[in-house]
Protein backbone atom coordinates (compact mmCIF):
# COMPACT_ATOMS: atom_id res chain seq x y z
CA UNK A 1 0.00 0.00 0.00
CA UNK A 2 3.22 2.41 0.41
CA UNK A 3 3.54 1.76 -2.98
CA UNK A 4 0.43 3.12 -4.19
CA UNK A 5 0.91 6.74 -5.50
CA UNK A 6 3.42 4.87 -7.84
CA UNK A 7 0.85 2.39 -9.18
CA UNK A 8 -1.50 5.16 -9.35
CA UNK A 9 1.23 7.15 -11.38
CA UNK A 10 2.52 3.88 -13.39
CA UNK A 11 -1.63 3.80 -14.40
CA UNK A 12 -1.94 7.16 -15.43
CA UNK A 13 1.26 6.53 -17.47
CA UNK A 14 0.02 3.03 -19.20
CA UNK A 15 -3.18 4.25 -19.58
CA UNK A 16 -2.09 7.37 -21.52
CA UNK A 17 0.05 5.29 -23.74
CA UNK A 18 -3.17 2.90 -24.86
CA UNK A 19 -5.51 6.36 -24.89
CA UNK A 20 -2.91 7.48 -28.34
CA UNK A 21 -3.23 3.62 -29.49
CA UNK A 22 -7.02 3.15 -28.53
CA UNK A 23 -8.16 6.24 -29.74
CA UNK A 24 -7.67 5.85 -33.58
CA UNK A 25 -8.45 2.12 -33.54
CA UNK A 26 -12.03 3.13 -32.36
CA UNK A 27 -12.42 6.47 -34.46
CA UNK A 28 -11.73 3.98 -37.23
CA UNK A 29 -14.45 1.84 -36.23
CA UNK A 30 -16.58 4.50 -35.59
CA UNK A 31 -16.46 6.58 -39.07
CA UNK A 32 -15.53 3.33 -41.46
CA UNK A 33 -16.89 0.80 -39.69
CA UNK A 34 -14.15 -1.68 -39.97
CA UNK A 35 -12.09 -3.14 -37.17
CA UNK A 36 -8.86 -2.07 -38.62
CA UNK A 37 -6.66 -5.29 -37.28
CA UNK A 38 -3.46 -3.64 -39.03
CA UNK A 39 -3.89 -0.60 -36.48
CA UNK A 40 -0.87 -1.28 -34.49
CA UNK A 41 0.86 -2.52 -36.94
CA UNK A 42 0.52 0.60 -38.21
CA UNK A 43 1.89 2.19 -35.23
CA UNK A 44 4.87 -0.90 -35.26
CA UNK A 45 6.09 0.52 -38.88
CA UNK A 46 6.03 4.03 -38.32
CA UNK A 47 8.09 3.34 -35.28
CA UNK A 48 10.19 1.89 -36.57
CA UNK A 49 10.34 4.09 -39.82
CA UNK A 50 11.25 6.89 -36.66
CA UNK A 51 13.70 4.77 -35.87
CA UNK A 52 15.01 4.62 -39.42
CA UNK A 53 15.43 8.66 -40.00
CA UNK A 54 16.51 9.05 -35.97
CA UNK A 55 18.83 6.43 -35.11
CA UNK A 56 20.38 4.78 -38.49
CA UNK A 57 20.35 7.65 -40.39
CA UNK A 58 20.90 10.06 -37.76
CA UNK A 59 18.72 13.10 -38.41
CA UNK A 60 18.08 15.66 -35.67
CA UNK A 61 14.47 15.06 -33.90
CA UNK A 62 12.45 17.56 -35.86
CA UNK A 63 13.66 16.39 -39.17
CA UNK A 64 12.93 12.55 -38.23
CA UNK A 65 9.71 13.35 -37.35
CA UNK A 66 8.77 15.15 -40.19
CA UNK A 67 9.79 12.49 -42.82
CA UNK A 68 8.34 10.23 -40.40
CA UNK A 69 4.84 12.13 -40.57
CA UNK A 70 5.31 12.30 -44.35
CA UNK A 71 6.02 8.55 -44.57
CA UNK A 72 3.38 7.68 -42.33
CA UNK A 73 0.55 9.69 -44.69
CA UNK A 74 2.39 7.88 -47.25
CA UNK A 75 2.12 4.36 -45.64
CA UNK A 76 -1.72 5.34 -44.08
CA UNK A 77 -2.78 6.14 -47.88
CA UNK A 78 -1.38 2.62 -49.22
CA UNK A 79 -3.18 0.79 -46.99
CA UNK A 80 -6.08 2.53 -47.24
CA UNK A 81 -6.57 2.18 -51.08
CA UNK A 82 -5.54 -1.31 -51.30
CA UNK A 83 -6.67 -2.75 -48.46
CA UNK A 84 -10.05 -1.23 -46.79
CA UNK A 85 -11.13 0.78 -49.85
CA UNK A 86 -11.88 -1.76 -52.24
CA UNK A 87 -14.14 -3.63 -49.88
CA UNK A 88 -16.83 -1.25 -48.99
CA UNK A 89 -20.03 -2.34 -49.25
CA UNK A 90 -19.27 -6.24 -49.33
CA UNK A 91 -18.98 -8.79 -46.81
CA UNK A 92 -18.31 -7.54 -43.30
CA UNK A 93 -15.32 -10.60 -43.57
CA UNK A 94 -13.43 -9.16 -46.39
CA UNK A 95 -11.60 -6.07 -44.55
CA UNK A 96 -11.26 -7.99 -41.46
CA UNK A 97 -9.24 -10.57 -43.61
CA UNK A 98 -7.79 -7.68 -45.75
CA UNK A 99 -6.68 -6.02 -42.73
CA UNK A 100 -4.84 -9.05 -40.78
CA UNK A 101 -3.13 -10.20 -44.08
CA UNK A 102 -2.18 -6.38 -43.92
CA UNK A 103 -0.97 -6.89 -40.52
CA UNK A 104 1.17 -9.47 -41.52
CA UNK A 105 2.78 -8.01 -44.62
CA UNK A 106 3.95 -5.10 -42.65
CA UNK A 107 4.96 -7.21 -39.68
CA UNK A 108 7.59 -9.64 -42.10
CA UNK A 109 8.68 -6.34 -43.92
CA UNK A 110 9.75 -4.80 -40.70
CA UNK A 111 11.31 -8.10 -39.92
CA UNK A 112 13.31 -8.26 -42.73
CA UNK A 113 14.45 -4.99 -42.77
CA UNK A 114 15.25 -4.61 -39.91
CA UNK A 115 15.95 -7.71 -38.36
CA UNK A 116 13.83 -9.66 -35.52
CA UNK A 117 16.05 -8.29 -32.83
CA UNK A 118 14.81 -5.39 -30.15
CA UNK A 119 15.65 -2.53 -30.86
CA UNK A 120 15.69 0.44 -28.81
CA UNK A 121 15.16 4.44 -28.83
CA UNK A 122 17.06 6.59 -26.31
CA UNK A 123 17.54 10.20 -25.31
CA UNK A 124 19.98 10.88 -22.60
CA UNK A 125 17.50 13.50 -21.03
CA UNK A 126 14.65 11.83 -21.42
CA UNK A 127 15.46 8.85 -19.43
CA UNK A 128 17.10 10.73 -16.26
CA UNK A 129 14.55 9.67 -12.96
CA UNK A 130 13.20 13.08 -10.86
CA UNK A 131 11.71 12.15 -7.54
CA UNK A 132 8.36 14.10 -6.80
CA UNK A 133 7.40 13.41 -2.69
CA UNK A 134 7.20 9.73 -3.10
CA UNK A 135 7.02 8.91 -6.38
CA UNK A 136 9.87 8.47 -9.70
CA UNK A 137 9.28 9.67 -13.03
CA UNK A 138 10.93 10.55 -15.68
CA UNK A 139 10.58 13.61 -17.83
CA UNK A 140 9.56 11.23 -20.92
CA UNK A 141 6.65 9.54 -18.90
CA UNK A 142 5.33 13.01 -17.82
CA UNK A 143 5.82 13.82 -21.65
CA UNK A 144 3.30 10.76 -22.42
CA UNK A 145 0.69 11.79 -19.72
CA UNK A 146 0.88 15.65 -21.13
CA UNK A 147 0.62 14.39 -24.81
CA UNK A 148 -2.24 11.91 -24.11
CA UNK A 149 -4.18 14.82 -22.74
CA UNK A 150 -3.16 17.34 -25.24
CA UNK A 151 -4.14 15.08 -28.19
CA UNK A 152 -7.91 14.36 -26.21
CA UNK A 153 -8.41 17.75 -25.46
CA UNK A 154 -7.54 18.59 -29.32
CA UNK A 155 -9.65 16.16 -30.96
CA UNK A 156 -12.72 16.59 -28.64
CA UNK A 157 -12.41 20.14 -29.51
CA UNK A 158 -12.38 19.30 -33.22
CA UNK A 159 -14.89 16.82 -33.29
CA UNK A 160 -17.29 18.93 -31.43
CA UNK A 161 -16.68 22.55 -32.96
CA UNK A 162 -15.19 22.59 -36.10
CA UNK A 163 -17.34 22.36 -39.02
CA UNK A 164 -14.77 19.04 -40.46
CA UNK A 165 -15.66 17.70 -37.07
CA UNK A 166 -19.39 17.73 -37.85
CA UNK A 167 -18.91 16.27 -41.41
CA UNK A 168 -16.92 13.30 -39.28
CA UNK A 169 -19.79 12.69 -37.23
CA UNK A 170 -22.54 13.28 -39.78
CA UNK A 171 -20.46 10.07 -41.99
CA UNK A 172 -19.64 7.96 -39.04
CA UNK A 173 -23.35 8.53 -38.53
CA UNK A 174 -25.03 7.76 -41.43
CA UNK A 175 -22.82 8.13 -44.67
CA UNK A 176 -25.70 8.21 -47.12
CA UNK A 177 -27.54 11.25 -45.29
CA UNK A 178 -24.05 13.14 -45.17
CA UNK A 179 -23.74 12.16 -48.71
CA UNK A 180 -27.04 13.66 -49.80
CA UNK A 181 -26.22 17.36 -48.07
CA UNK A 182 -22.90 17.37 -50.19
CA UNK A 183 -19.95 15.75 -47.98
CA UNK A 184 -18.03 13.28 -49.18
CA UNK A 185 -17.69 10.57 -47.66
CA UNK A 186 -14.59 8.91 -48.91
CA UNK A 187 -12.65 11.96 -48.40
CA UNK A 188 -14.08 12.68 -44.70
CA UNK A 189 -12.69 8.77 -43.98
CA UNK A 190 -9.21 9.00 -45.37
CA UNK A 191 -8.07 12.17 -43.20
CA UNK A 192 -9.88 10.18 -40.44
CA UNK A 193 -7.60 6.98 -41.37
CA UNK A 194 -4.50 8.71 -41.78
CA UNK A 195 -5.17 11.23 -38.47
CA UNK A 196 -5.57 7.77 -36.87
CA UNK A 197 -2.89 6.22 -38.01
CA UNK A 198 -0.73 9.16 -37.14
CA UNK A 199 -1.90 9.47 -33.52
CA UNK A 200 -1.09 5.80 -33.18
CA UNK A 201 2.54 6.29 -34.61
CA UNK A 202 2.96 8.50 -32.11
CA UNK A 203 2.10 6.35 -29.48
CA UNK A 204 4.37 3.90 -30.96
CA UNK A 205 7.17 6.05 -30.93
CA UNK A 206 6.63 7.18 -27.45
CA UNK A 207 6.80 3.39 -26.64
CA UNK A 208 9.92 3.06 -28.31
CA UNK A 209 10.95 5.72 -26.18
CA UNK A 210 9.78 3.94 -22.75
CA UNK A 211 10.56 0.47 -23.46
CA UNK A 212 11.17 -0.76 -26.99
CA UNK A 213 10.51 -2.02 -30.37
CA UNK A 214 9.78 -5.18 -31.54
CA UNK A 215 8.31 -6.34 -35.19
CA UNK A 216 5.79 -8.00 -32.73
CA UNK A 217 4.61 -5.44 -30.81
CA UNK A 218 1.71 -4.99 -33.65
CA UNK A 219 0.00 -8.36 -31.82
CA UNK A 220 0.34 -7.36 -28.17
CA UNK A 221 -0.69 -3.37 -28.69
CA UNK A 222 -3.83 -4.58 -30.99
CA UNK A 223 -5.19 -6.51 -27.68
CA UNK A 224 -4.66 -3.64 -25.56
CA UNK A 225 -6.21 -1.18 -28.27
CA UNK A 226 -8.91 -3.25 -28.67
CA UNK A 227 -10.22 -4.06 -24.73
CA UNK A 228 -9.82 -0.12 -24.23
CA UNK A 229 -12.17 0.57 -27.39
CA UNK A 230 -14.55 -2.46 -26.32
CA UNK A 231 -14.28 -1.29 -22.89
CA UNK A 232 -16.02 2.40 -23.57
CA UNK A 233 -18.07 1.43 -26.38
CA UNK A 234 -16.51 1.19 -30.46
CA UNK A 235 -16.79 4.69 -31.95
CA UNK A 236 -16.84 6.68 -28.58
CA UNK A 237 -14.34 8.25 -28.28
CA UNK A 238 -14.12 9.93 -25.01
CA UNK A 239 -15.44 6.45 -24.21
CA UNK A 240 -12.21 4.78 -25.30
CA UNK A 241 -10.38 7.40 -23.87
CA UNK A 242 -12.07 6.50 -20.37
CA UNK A 243 -11.58 3.39 -21.31
CA UNK A 244 -7.66 2.86 -22.21
CA UNK A 245 -7.31 4.47 -18.31
CA UNK A 246 -9.43 2.23 -16.59
CA UNK A 247 -7.23 -0.70 -18.57
CA UNK A 248 -4.28 0.82 -17.29
CA UNK A 249 -5.61 1.00 -13.76
CA UNK A 250 -6.66 -2.49 -13.87
CA UNK A 251 -3.38 -3.89 -14.85
CA UNK A 252 -0.87 -1.91 -12.74
CA UNK A 253 -3.17 -2.07 -9.61
CA UNK A 254 -3.79 -6.02 -10.17
CA UNK A 255 -0.40 -6.92 -10.38
CA UNK A 256 0.97 -4.10 -7.61
CA UNK A 257 -1.51 -5.28 -4.63
CA UNK A 258 -0.18 -7.47 -2.33
CA UNK A 259 -3.19 -8.90 -0.02
CA UNK A 260 -1.54 -10.54 2.71
CA UNK A 261 1.37 -11.93 1.11
CA UNK A 262 -0.46 -12.73 -2.37
CA UNK A 263 0.49 -11.05 -5.52
CA UNK A 264 -0.08 -11.78 -8.88
CA UNK A 265 2.97 -12.65 -11.18
CA UNK A 266 3.92 -9.46 -13.50
CA UNK A 267 3.80 -11.53 -16.21
CA UNK A 268 -0.26 -12.38 -16.28
CA UNK A 269 -0.45 -8.06 -16.68
CA UNK A 270 -1.24 -8.72 -20.54
CA UNK A 271 -3.61 -11.31 -19.97
CA UNK A 272 -6.61 -8.87 -17.85
CA UNK A 273 -7.28 -7.03 -21.28
CA UNK A 274 -8.12 -10.21 -22.88
CA UNK A 275 -10.62 -10.95 -19.60
CA UNK A 276 -11.81 -7.36 -19.24
CA UNK A 277 -12.60 -7.76 -23.88
CA UNK A 278 -14.71 -11.33 -23.01
CA UNK A 279 -16.36 -9.67 -19.44
CA UNK A 280 -17.35 -6.87 -21.38
CA UNK A 281 -18.71 -8.42 -24.35
CA UNK A 282 -20.41 -10.88 -22.27
CA UNK A 283 -22.54 -8.17 -19.97
CA UNK A 284 -22.20 -4.59 -22.11
CA UNK A 285 -21.29 -5.43 -25.60
CA UNK A 286 -21.82 -1.92 -26.22
CA UNK A 287 -19.23 -0.72 -23.87
CA UNK A 288 -19.93 0.86 -20.50
CA UNK A 289 -20.70 3.72 -21.55
CA UNK A 290 -23.56 3.25 -23.83
CA UNK A 291 -26.96 3.79 -23.10
CA UNK A 292 -27.60 1.58 -26.22
CA UNK A 293 -29.09 -1.86 -24.85
CA UNK A 294 -29.23 -2.75 -28.63
CA UNK A 295 -28.33 -6.81 -29.02
CA UNK A 296 -24.52 -7.05 -30.85
CA UNK B 1 13.23 -38.42 -49.92
CA UNK B 2 13.23 -38.04 -46.14
CA UNK B 3 12.25 -34.64 -46.97
CA UNK B 4 9.67 -35.52 -49.31
CA UNK B 5 8.30 -37.86 -46.22
CA UNK B 6 8.66 -34.48 -43.76
CA UNK B 7 6.38 -32.63 -46.21
CA UNK B 8 4.06 -35.01 -46.74
CA UNK B 9 3.15 -35.23 -42.53
CA UNK B 10 3.03 -31.36 -42.72
CA UNK B 11 0.66 -31.42 -45.50
CA UNK B 12 -2.06 -34.00 -43.74
CA UNK B 13 -2.01 -32.33 -40.65
CA UNK B 14 -2.71 -29.02 -42.21
CA UNK B 15 -5.16 -30.87 -44.03
CA UNK B 16 -7.20 -31.35 -41.35
CA UNK B 17 -6.38 -28.18 -39.60
CA UNK B 18 -7.69 -26.21 -42.96
CA UNK B 19 -10.90 -28.22 -43.33
CA UNK B 20 -11.85 -28.06 -40.18
CA UNK B 21 -11.25 -24.40 -40.06
CA UNK B 22 -13.45 -24.74 -43.71
CA UNK B 23 -16.23 -25.77 -41.43
CA UNK B 24 -16.48 -22.64 -39.67
CA UNK B 25 -15.13 -20.08 -41.79
CA UNK B 26 -16.12 -21.75 -45.29
CA UNK B 27 -19.34 -22.65 -44.61
CA UNK B 28 -20.72 -21.24 -41.47
CA UNK B 29 -18.63 -17.67 -42.47
CA UNK B 30 -18.04 -17.60 -38.95
CA UNK B 31 -14.18 -16.38 -38.92
CA UNK B 32 -12.96 -17.82 -35.36
CA UNK B 33 -9.96 -16.32 -34.88
CA UNK B 34 -9.30 -18.90 -31.61
CA UNK B 35 -9.10 -22.34 -34.09
CA UNK B 36 -5.36 -22.28 -33.45
CA UNK B 37 -5.79 -22.29 -29.88
CA UNK B 38 -7.91 -25.64 -30.21
CA UNK B 39 -4.60 -26.56 -32.35
CA UNK B 40 -2.45 -25.13 -29.14
CA UNK B 41 -4.66 -27.09 -26.55
CA UNK B 42 -4.72 -30.77 -28.26
CA UNK B 43 -0.91 -30.46 -28.82
CA UNK B 44 -0.28 -29.95 -25.28
CA UNK B 45 -2.98 -32.26 -24.02
CA UNK B 46 -0.61 -35.27 -26.06
CA UNK B 47 2.66 -33.79 -24.91
CA UNK B 48 1.96 -34.06 -21.54
CA UNK B 49 -0.49 -37.28 -21.11
CA UNK B 50 2.87 -38.47 -22.84
CA UNK B 51 6.02 -37.30 -21.18
CA UNK B 52 4.07 -37.15 -17.71
CA UNK B 53 1.44 -39.71 -17.93
CA UNK B 54 1.51 -42.57 -20.21
CA UNK B 55 -1.47 -42.31 -22.99
CA UNK B 56 -1.55 -44.66 -26.27
CA UNK B 57 -2.05 -43.07 -29.12
CA UNK B 58 -6.00 -43.54 -29.19
CA UNK B 59 -6.47 -42.42 -25.64
CA UNK B 60 -4.17 -39.12 -26.82
CA UNK B 61 -5.91 -38.31 -29.53
CA UNK B 62 -9.22 -38.93 -28.44
CA UNK B 63 -8.06 -36.91 -25.04
CA UNK B 64 -6.70 -34.02 -27.43
CA UNK B 65 -9.84 -34.00 -29.38
CA UNK B 66 -12.57 -33.78 -26.97
CA UNK B 67 -10.39 -31.13 -24.54
CA UNK B 68 -10.16 -29.09 -27.54
CA UNK B 69 -14.27 -29.37 -28.26
CA UNK B 70 -14.55 -28.41 -24.44
CA UNK B 71 -12.84 -25.44 -24.89
CA UNK B 72 -14.57 -24.50 -27.57
CA UNK B 73 -17.43 -24.74 -26.41
CA UNK B 74 -17.09 -22.27 -23.82
CA UNK B 75 -15.63 -19.79 -26.30
CA UNK B 76 -19.07 -20.52 -27.72
CA UNK B 77 -21.31 -19.52 -24.90
CA UNK B 78 -19.77 -16.26 -25.03
CA UNK B 79 -19.01 -15.28 -28.67
CA UNK B 80 -21.68 -17.50 -30.52
CA UNK B 81 -24.12 -14.31 -29.61
CA UNK B 82 -22.43 -11.44 -31.19
CA UNK B 83 -22.49 -10.40 -34.29
CA UNK B 84 -19.48 -10.44 -36.84
CA UNK B 85 -17.28 -7.33 -35.63
CA UNK B 86 -17.31 -8.30 -32.06
CA UNK B 87 -17.45 -12.41 -32.82
CA UNK B 88 -13.89 -11.69 -34.05
CA UNK B 89 -12.87 -10.09 -30.83
CA UNK B 90 -14.16 -12.28 -28.69
CA UNK B 91 -12.34 -15.20 -30.84
CA UNK B 92 -9.05 -13.14 -30.46
CA UNK B 93 -9.13 -12.76 -27.26
CA UNK B 94 -9.82 -15.73 -25.95
CA UNK B 95 -7.17 -17.21 -27.99
CA UNK B 96 -4.49 -14.93 -26.22
CA UNK B 97 -6.23 -15.74 -22.64
CA UNK B 98 -5.00 -19.12 -24.25
CA UNK B 99 -1.68 -18.42 -25.40
CA UNK B 100 -1.25 -16.42 -21.96
CA UNK B 101 -2.03 -18.85 -20.18
CA UNK B 102 0.19 -21.36 -22.06
CA UNK B 103 2.85 -19.57 -21.55
CA UNK B 104 2.18 -18.25 -17.64
CA UNK B 105 1.12 -21.79 -15.95
CA UNK B 106 4.97 -22.88 -15.88
CA UNK B 107 3.81 -25.77 -13.70
CA UNK B 108 1.81 -27.40 -16.04
CA UNK B 109 2.79 -26.28 -19.75
CA UNK B 110 6.44 -25.49 -19.03
CA UNK B 111 5.79 -22.27 -19.90
CA UNK B 112 8.69 -20.44 -22.76
CA UNK B 113 10.18 -23.69 -22.65
CA UNK B 114 8.03 -25.71 -23.81
CA UNK B 115 7.71 -29.38 -23.67
CA UNK B 116 10.17 -31.83 -24.84
CA UNK B 117 10.72 -35.20 -25.48
CA UNK B 118 7.03 -36.56 -26.46
CA UNK B 119 7.70 -40.07 -27.72
CA UNK B 120 6.19 -41.56 -30.81
CA UNK B 121 3.39 -43.15 -30.69
CA UNK B 122 2.74 -46.90 -29.97
CA UNK B 123 0.00 -49.12 -30.94
CA UNK B 124 -0.03 -51.76 -28.95
CA UNK B 125 4.15 -51.92 -27.72
CA UNK B 126 5.02 -51.30 -31.27
CA UNK B 127 6.49 -47.65 -31.56
CA UNK B 128 6.70 -46.00 -34.23
CA UNK B 129 9.74 -44.82 -34.92
CA UNK B 130 10.89 -44.02 -38.20
CA UNK B 131 9.04 -41.56 -40.41
CA UNK B 132 7.46 -43.36 -42.83
CA UNK B 133 6.00 -45.71 -40.47
CA UNK B 134 4.50 -42.31 -38.55
CA UNK B 135 3.74 -41.33 -42.53
CA UNK B 136 1.34 -44.14 -43.06
CA UNK B 137 -0.41 -43.72 -39.24
CA UNK B 138 -0.74 -39.99 -40.11
CA UNK B 139 -2.06 -40.29 -43.52
CA UNK B 140 -4.22 -43.14 -42.19
CA UNK B 141 -6.06 -40.60 -39.71
CA UNK B 142 -5.96 -37.68 -42.01
CA UNK B 143 -8.27 -40.25 -44.41
CA UNK B 144 -10.93 -41.36 -41.83
CA UNK B 145 -10.67 -37.27 -41.15
CA UNK B 146 -11.32 -36.07 -44.44
CA UNK B 147 -14.15 -38.56 -44.96
CA UNK B 148 -16.01 -37.57 -41.82
CA UNK B 149 -15.61 -33.90 -42.84
CA UNK B 150 -16.73 -34.64 -46.48
CA UNK B 151 -19.98 -36.38 -45.10
CA UNK B 152 -20.46 -33.35 -42.57
CA UNK B 153 -19.84 -31.19 -46.23
CA UNK B 154 -22.34 -33.03 -48.32
CA UNK B 155 -24.62 -33.80 -45.66
CA UNK B 156 -27.94 -31.92 -44.32
CA UNK B 157 -25.80 -30.41 -41.46
CA UNK B 158 -23.23 -28.88 -43.67
CA UNK B 159 -26.30 -27.82 -46.14
CA UNK B 160 -27.51 -26.26 -42.85
CA UNK B 161 -24.78 -24.64 -41.66
CA UNK B 162 -23.77 -22.72 -45.49
CA UNK B 163 -27.15 -21.50 -45.72
CA UNK B 164 -26.77 -20.04 -42.09
CA UNK B 165 -23.85 -18.15 -43.30
CA UNK B 166 -25.46 -16.68 -46.62
CA UNK B 167 -28.61 -15.84 -44.66
CA UNK B 168 -28.85 -16.11 -40.97
CA UNK B 169 -32.71 -15.00 -40.75
CA UNK B 170 -34.03 -16.59 -43.67
CA UNK B 171 -32.72 -19.57 -41.68
CA UNK B 172 -34.41 -18.70 -38.31
CA UNK B 173 -37.49 -17.95 -40.04
CA UNK B 174 -37.61 -21.69 -41.54
CA UNK B 175 -37.49 -22.76 -37.67
CA UNK B 176 -33.72 -24.42 -37.61
CA UNK B 177 -32.19 -23.76 -33.96
CA UNK B 178 -29.24 -21.51 -35.17
CA UNK B 179 -27.39 -21.54 -31.74
CA UNK B 180 -26.68 -25.33 -31.10
CA UNK B 181 -25.94 -25.65 -34.80
CA UNK B 182 -22.86 -23.28 -34.52
CA UNK B 183 -22.04 -24.77 -31.26
CA UNK B 184 -22.09 -27.99 -33.35
CA UNK B 185 -20.08 -26.37 -35.59
CA UNK B 186 -17.55 -24.88 -33.14
CA UNK B 187 -17.39 -28.01 -31.03
CA UNK B 188 -16.73 -30.51 -34.40
CA UNK B 189 -14.41 -28.20 -36.15
CA UNK B 190 -12.40 -27.84 -32.64
CA UNK B 191 -11.92 -31.07 -31.75
CA UNK B 192 -10.89 -32.02 -35.30
CA UNK B 193 -8.44 -29.03 -34.45
CA UNK B 194 -7.22 -30.79 -31.61
CA UNK B 195 -6.62 -33.79 -33.17
CA UNK B 196 -4.01 -32.12 -35.87
CA UNK B 197 -1.95 -30.74 -33.07
CA UNK B 198 -2.00 -34.12 -31.51
CA UNK B 199 -0.09 -35.34 -34.48
CA UNK B 200 1.68 -32.19 -34.66
CA UNK B 201 3.25 -32.98 -30.81
CA UNK B 202 3.83 -36.68 -32.02
CA UNK B 203 5.72 -35.58 -34.75
CA UNK B 204 7.87 -33.00 -34.47
CA UNK B 205 8.43 -34.47 -30.41
CA UNK B 206 7.84 -30.82 -28.62
CA UNK B 207 5.51 -27.78 -28.25
CA UNK B 208 6.29 -24.62 -27.10
CA UNK B 209 4.14 -21.40 -26.95
CA UNK B 210 5.46 -19.44 -29.72
CA UNK B 211 4.69 -22.64 -32.96
CA UNK B 212 1.01 -21.66 -32.05
CA UNK B 213 0.82 -17.60 -33.09
CA UNK B 214 -0.74 -15.18 -34.93
CA UNK B 215 1.13 -16.27 -38.04
CA UNK B 216 -0.36 -20.00 -38.07
CA UNK B 217 -3.67 -18.58 -37.69
CA UNK B 218 -3.40 -16.05 -41.18
CA UNK B 219 -1.61 -19.11 -42.57
CA UNK B 220 -4.93 -20.88 -41.99
CA UNK B 221 -6.93 -18.05 -43.18
CA UNK B 222 -4.97 -17.82 -46.32
CA UNK B 223 -5.63 -21.57 -47.14
CA UNK B 224 -9.28 -21.61 -46.51
CA UNK B 225 -9.79 -18.38 -48.66
CA UNK B 226 -7.39 -19.25 -51.90
CA UNK B 227 -9.29 -22.24 -51.83
CA UNK B 228 -12.93 -20.90 -52.29
CA UNK B 229 -14.17 -20.89 -48.61
CA UNK B 230 -16.56 -23.62 -48.73
CA UNK B 231 -15.23 -25.97 -51.13
CA UNK B 232 -13.99 -29.26 -49.53
CA UNK B 233 -11.09 -29.95 -52.57
CA UNK B 234 -10.72 -26.65 -53.16
CA UNK B 235 -9.64 -26.38 -49.70
CA UNK B 236 -7.24 -29.57 -49.91
CA UNK B 237 -5.83 -28.29 -53.19
CA UNK B 238 -4.50 -24.96 -51.55
CA UNK B 239 -3.55 -26.76 -48.64
CA UNK B 240 -0.87 -28.23 -50.75
CA UNK B 241 -0.02 -25.38 -53.01
CA UNK B 242 0.45 -23.18 -49.77
CA UNK B 243 2.30 -25.49 -47.60
CA UNK B 244 4.61 -26.41 -50.53
CA UNK B 245 5.52 -22.96 -52.20
CA UNK B 246 7.68 -21.84 -49.31
CA UNK B 247 9.78 -24.46 -49.47
CA UNK B 248 11.90 -23.50 -52.60
CA UNK B 249 12.64 -20.61 -50.23
CA UNK B 250 14.42 -23.36 -47.95
CA UNK B 251 17.43 -23.45 -50.68
CA UNK B 252 17.78 -20.04 -51.70
CA UNK B 253 20.81 -18.57 -50.73
CA UNK B 254 19.31 -16.13 -47.95
CA UNK B 255 20.32 -15.83 -44.23
CA UNK B 256 18.46 -18.31 -42.23
CA UNK B 257 16.92 -15.55 -39.87
CA UNK B 258 15.24 -14.61 -43.36
CA UNK B 259 13.35 -17.47 -44.26
CA UNK B 260 10.60 -17.20 -41.77
CA UNK B 261 9.28 -13.44 -42.03
CA UNK B 262 9.89 -14.55 -45.75
CA UNK B 263 7.34 -17.73 -45.99
CA UNK B 264 5.26 -14.99 -43.94
CA UNK B 265 5.38 -12.44 -46.60
CA UNK B 266 4.97 -14.58 -49.50
CA UNK B 267 1.53 -16.37 -47.27
CA UNK B 268 0.20 -12.92 -46.43
CA UNK B 269 0.35 -11.31 -50.09
CA UNK B 270 -0.61 -14.01 -51.49
CA UNK B 271 -4.11 -14.06 -49.39
CA UNK B 272 -4.45 -9.99 -49.97
CA UNK B 273 -4.18 -10.29 -53.52
CA UNK B 274 -6.33 -13.38 -53.89
CA UNK B 275 -8.72 -11.78 -51.51
CA UNK B 276 -8.19 -8.21 -53.84
CA UNK B 277 -9.21 -10.67 -57.08
CA UNK B 278 -12.00 -12.07 -55.65
CA UNK B 279 -13.76 -9.20 -53.91
CA UNK B 280 -17.02 -9.35 -55.72
CA UNK B 281 -17.22 -13.46 -55.42
CA UNK B 282 -16.00 -14.03 -51.64
CA UNK B 283 -18.06 -13.91 -49.03
CA UNK B 284 -20.62 -12.31 -51.23
CA UNK B 285 -23.85 -11.12 -49.72
CA UNK B 286 -26.20 -12.65 -52.49
CA UNK B 287 -25.74 -16.05 -54.30
CA UNK B 288 -25.79 -16.10 -58.17
CA UNK B 289 -28.86 -18.30 -59.08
Amino acid sequence: MELLPQILINALITGSLYALIAVGFSLTYGVLKILNFSHCHLMMAGAYLFYLFFVELEFGIFSSALCTIAASVFLASIVFFLFIRPFEGRSILLPLVSTLGCATILESLVAIFFGVNVKSLSGDWISESIEIGSIFVTPLQLLIISTAIIISVVLAIILQFTPFGRQVRAVAERATAAESVGITPVRVRFTVFSAAVLLTILGGILVGFESNLTPTMGQSFILKAVAASVLGGLGNVWGTLAGSFILGFIENIAVGIDIGGFSLPASYKDSFAFFVILFVLLLRPNGIFSMRRRSV
Amino acid sequence: MEYGIHLCILVCIYLILAQSFNITLGLGRLLNLAHVAGYAIGAYVTAIGTTTGDMGLFTAIIASSFTSGLLSLLLGGIALRLSDDYFAIGTLAFSSIVSALLINCKGVTNGVLGISGIPRPKIADFELLNNSSFLFLVFAITFVCLAIIYILFSGPFGRALRAQGENRSALLALGRDIRLMNTTAFFISSSFAGLAGSLYAYYINYVDPSSFSFSEMTLLLTIVIVGSPGSFWGCIGSTIFLVCIPEPLRFLDIPSYLVGPMRQLLQSVILVLVVWLNRNRLFSLTREV
